[in-house]
């Protein structure tokens, strides 16, 4: 879906305008119209990777903030050339850090904010602000302001609802000063979104100024340091109301499993469970822990210990954990680190599972889900064979990440999913000091 | 669909669709249908997380409840799943509102849309209404204009109508209540209801013939002989005689559930999974359907009514004994029919359609027959050779099942006919969800695929004018047979297939 760039160029105005001048908009320009009475976007938009590859020269401008094809290959290239481990994701942060360190001046327009996807501006938002950090860390604040209102062919017969966009733009410590004015510009009456659209860990005190509830949280819990990706998770969750990207990737996996167990015949293995293998990429095990956590939560499994797995010299280290069923018997579970050529967007992108279950009165029960693009021949290996097998293959998930936004703005809850808030919790304890 | 188990695993994964925010506005809110059917099927939403926070229910009916009058009658009609779910419940009574609301009295109407604005306000729900009109199909029309004039449905995108049925009683009422409410709106907010459509067995007939390759190319004349489907109720007439005696089982059942059974086993393949796609392709096939004699109805069409039968421990009443039943009543419980689609993959198929109340069985069911083998090389078990039959099972036990022939054990080469079963219990063991549940959320989500579209409606109408035309003015031709409580059905309606050296299938 190609995003929509704003009708209207910005308006540049100094800071301390920008809530004066928004007010005499709509009650002068648009007085005519009732303005979106639909929600307020606060999308926090580092866009860290895209700098750093436009001023090393890797790609060229403007400044978007969309993760584009072009973005993608650059960035996997430059994982490479740079000496990262191949399992880089392109969106890793490590990424943007290294090339960071990489020489190079090219500038281009920095855009951020006024591309908006047409799957979040179908919802109409009622103000669309974007705090865009730039890579110069003592830049001034600037302040944008655009007014938007559907074009007559778009439009419903008397949908005059208007919309506005600001962007708030600066090094990080004019972040600080956007954010002071921040409050000024969200409507009170009308819920709240904030898209962290960054690296979980980075900024905790902006974060946690920003996500103040009932204010509704995107984050994205494969970006950053697991553990402390993690933690601020299970934090903010206590604190209101969270979405979870990297959670919501999980779909396709929860979906998968779920239906090898949908016959009832079935069902009974799952009381049965004695071991659950999880291969991703790389060392992020965020997302292989929040699914063995949605996993042991929804058959009541109560954890005994976690571990680390160290593996041979120059080998990833994996995380080992007992749990106990209800019935007493032990569950084993096992997450590794697998090595593969070209990484997927995220970092820990799910390669396959395995669930052996040990049934009394007949051969056990394996189950392996494998990844659409990988292979599971280590999931495969160690006697299954002699097992009674039910294999699928788990599709990948082709939609971006504005679509799953959309998707959030479009219905949203005014609280965690329970299932999240569940198997969030058991993962931070999953994860070794 | 029953199931004995849960899978623990497919607890909130339902949540492909989410409805945007929106208030549903349901007209006739102190009726039967709103605290049976509709408050249910939204309270197993909101269980399911698939109703958004931004979200709110206004009942309107003429009584002058209060919003906490409402709520507590709710409850009270909702008791058993208000106790089981009580912090669920609370949440979701919230949500609900009420207003004394006479669509006929412009006053209310204005003083609706006032309130309407002031939930957008205070539930965030963006001006995205639907509107349900669960009222007499008097008010059908005259309820769509007080709306359109009203200004409520002047967005396309963010109101829509919801219509019970019957919609209409004739084609030519129809075709009337059509131009009023196509004249309040686009046809895309109109969303003509049929629940029949809302099982997940009746939508299975869509995906088993178009996600399936091995089923396509023997989908027509040259491999079918022919198709019955069957819809059969064990029950009477129950409270329903006085909308039952004025519709009889034709309107009540052949027009719109069994007719569109009929339509999406033998219309085309849709281009692409969109809804327009579909119901172009409905309304074709509708349209290319006509009666197997349509000169002389009465010699393809037989109707029934039940009379007295049970056993003597439990006996039965007849029809006509019914309360509420004219003794001498001539309207159909029962209702049998011959129809030929005039298309080239159907020309020569006869498909025949039964419905009945009081009859052995509840079940509906879609039966293609296919035309037997050329040459018989074998002797078969059991005398003559059996035609290889796919029945699909609407309900109960929902599935599928084929019939063929197989090798009899033994030395001999005898052949004998087996089924291979499918069951959505078996394979699945989830329970579906009422066919309300998934309505109602595809009425918020604006998905008419599971709608009937005018054109549809008025092809049905039509098909079956000759039989209406014939009831009205001529009745004597097609009488009323009686036939005994808990049986099939009249011995004539047996002879319909006989003519044709076939019979029913006896499920």
């Amino acid at each position: 879906m190609a995003p929509q760039l704003t009708l209207q160029a910005p308006l540049e105005l100094p800071p301390s305008e920008v809530p004066d001048y928004l007010n005499r908009l709509w009650s002068e320009s648009l007085k005519d119209s009732s303005g979106a009475a639909t929600f307020t976007l606060v999308v926090w938009e580092p866009s860290w990777l895209q700098q750093q590859l436009i001023r090393t020269g890797r790609i060229d401008g403007p400044i978007s903030g969309l993760l584009s094809d072009q973005l993608l290959d650059a960035a996997r290239q430059a994982v490479g050339e740079l000496g990262l481990p191949a399992s880089t994701a392109p969106t890793a942060p490590e990424l943007a850090w290294t090339l960071g360190q990489q020489a190079g001046n090219h500038s281009a327009e920095d855009l951020r904010g006024q591309f908006v996807d047409r799957a979040i501006s179908a919802h109409q938002p009622r103000r669309l602000i974007t705090l865009a950090p730039t890579l110069d860390a003592g830049k001034n604040l600037e302040s944008l302001v655009a007014a938007y209102c559907p074009l007559p062919e778009e439009r419903a017969v008397n949908a005059d609802a208007c919309g506005d966009v600001v962007v708030l733009r600066g090094g990080m410590g004019a972040m600080q000063q956007g954010l002071a004015m921040l409050q000024e510009l969200i409507p009170a009456d009308l819920p709240c979104w904030v898209w962290w659209n960054g690296s979980m860990d980075e900024s905790p005190d902006l974060l946690e100024a920003l996500a103040v509830s009932p204010r509704r949280l995107v984050v994205d819990s494969s970006i950053g340091e697991p553990k402390r990706c993690l933690d601020l998770l299970v934090q903010r969750i206590e604190q209101g109301p969270v979405n979870d990207l990297n959670w919501l990737r999980l779909r396709t996996w929860r979906e998968s499993l779920a239906m090898v167990f949908d016959p009832p015949q079935r069902q009974s293995a799952l009381d049965q469970v004695v071991q659950l293998d999880i291969d991703v990429e790389g060392q992020h095990p965020v997302k292989g822990l929040l699914l063995a956590a949605w996993i042991a939560d929804r058959l009541g499994w109560h954890l005994v210990s976690s571990f680390w797995i160290h593996g041979q010299p120059g080998e990833e280290r994996g995380i080992g954990a007992e749990f106990q069923r209800s019935d007493g018997q032990s569950v084993q579970f096992r997450l590794m680190p697998v090595p593969v050529g070209i990484s997927k967007m995220h970092p820990g992108a799910l390669v396959g599972l395995r669930l052996i279950c040990s049934q009394s009165d007949r051969s056990p029960l394996c189950v392996i889900l494998c990844s659409e693009s990988g292979g599971c021949m280590r999931l495969e290996a160690g006697g299954v064979a002699s097992m009674e097998l039910a294999e699928e293959v788990v599709p990948l998930p082709n939609e971006s990440e504005e679509m799953e936004l959309a998707r959030l703005l479009g219905g949203g809850h005014d609280s965690t999913n329970p299932l999240l808030a569940a198997a969030a919790a058991l993962a931070g304890k999953l994860l070794p000091n | 669909m029953a199931a004995t188990q849960t899978n623990p695993l497919r607890v909130g994964l339902r949540q492909e669709r989410v409805i945007s925010p929106q208030c549903l506005v349901i007209f006739g809110a102190s009726g039967d249908l709103t605290h049976r059917k509709l408050i249910p099927a939204l309270f197993e939403l909101f269980r399911q997380r698939r109703l958004p926070t931004e979200f709110c229910v206004l009942g309107c009916a003429r009584r002058p409840w209060s919003d906490e009058e409402f709520r507590s009658r709710m409850a009270e009609a909702l008791a058993d799943e208000v106790k089981q779910h009580e912090n669920s419940w609370q949440q979701f009574a919230a949500c609900l509102f009420y207003e004394p609301v006479d669509l006929q009295q412009d006053q209310d109407v204005v003083r609706l849309g006032t309130r309407l604005e002031a939930l957008d306000r205070l539930r965030a729900t963006r001006g995205n209404r639907t509107f349900y009109l669960s009222v007499s199909p008097a008010f059908y029309g005259s309820g769509c204009r007080a709306l359109a004039n009203a200004g409520l449905l002047k967005d396309a995108n963010r109101s829509r109508v919801v219509i019970e049925k019957p919609f209409g009683t004739d084609y030519s009422s129809a075709q009337l209540l059509n131009r009023v409410v196509q004249s309040c709106g686009k046809e895309s907010q109109i969303f003509r209801i049929d629940h029949y459509l809302g099982k997940e067995t009746v939508q299975n007939i869509l995906v088993l013939r178009f996600a399936n390759a091995i089923f396509e190319p023997i989908w027509n004349r040259n491999y079918i002989a022919n198709v019955q489907i069957t819809a059969a109720e064990t029950v009477g007439v129950e409270e329903r005689a006085g909308y039952y005696e004025t519709s009889g089982a034709l309107r009540d059942m052949v027009q719109n559930h069994l007719t569109q059974m009929l339509a999406l086993t033998t219309m085309e393949a849709p281009g692409h999974f969109d809804p327009e796609a579909i119901r172009n392709e409905k309304a074709k096939v509708l349209q290319a359907a006509r009666l197997a004699n349509e000169d002389e109805p009465w010699k393809c069409c037989v109707r029934g009514q039940y009379s007295r039968g049970g056993s003597q421990a439990k006996p039965l009443s007849g029809y006509r004994e019914e309360p509420g039943v004219n003794p001498n009543s001539t309207t159909e419980t029962y209702v049998a029919m011959k129809l030929f689609i005039d298309n080239w993959r159907w020309q020569g198929v006869p498909f025949y359609l039964r419905t009945g109340k009081r009859l052995p069985k509840r079940l509906s069911e879609v039966v293609l027959t296919f035309r037997k083998a050329p040459v018989q090389l074998f002797d078969a078990a059991g005398g003559t050779p059996t035609a290889n039959q796919l029945v699909l099972r609407i309900q109960p036990d929902e599935g599928a099942g084929f019939v063929f022939d197989v090798k009899a054990p033994g030395s001999g080469m005898r052949s004998r006919p087996v089924d291979m079963h499918f069951s959505y219990e078996e394979s699945f063991g989830e329970p579906s969800d009422e066919g309300y549940v998934r309505l109602l959320a595809d009425a918020m989500l604006g998905d008419p695929t599971l709608f009937t579209r005018s054109d549809e409606v008025e092809a049905a109408w039509r098909l079956y004018t000759p039989l209406l035309e014939l009831i009205e003015d001529a009745p004597w031709q097609l009488p009323v047979h009686p036939y005994e409580a808990r049986t099939w059905g009249p011995g004539a309606a047996d002879n319909l297939l006989a003519e044709d050296g076939l019979m029913w299938r006896r499920p």
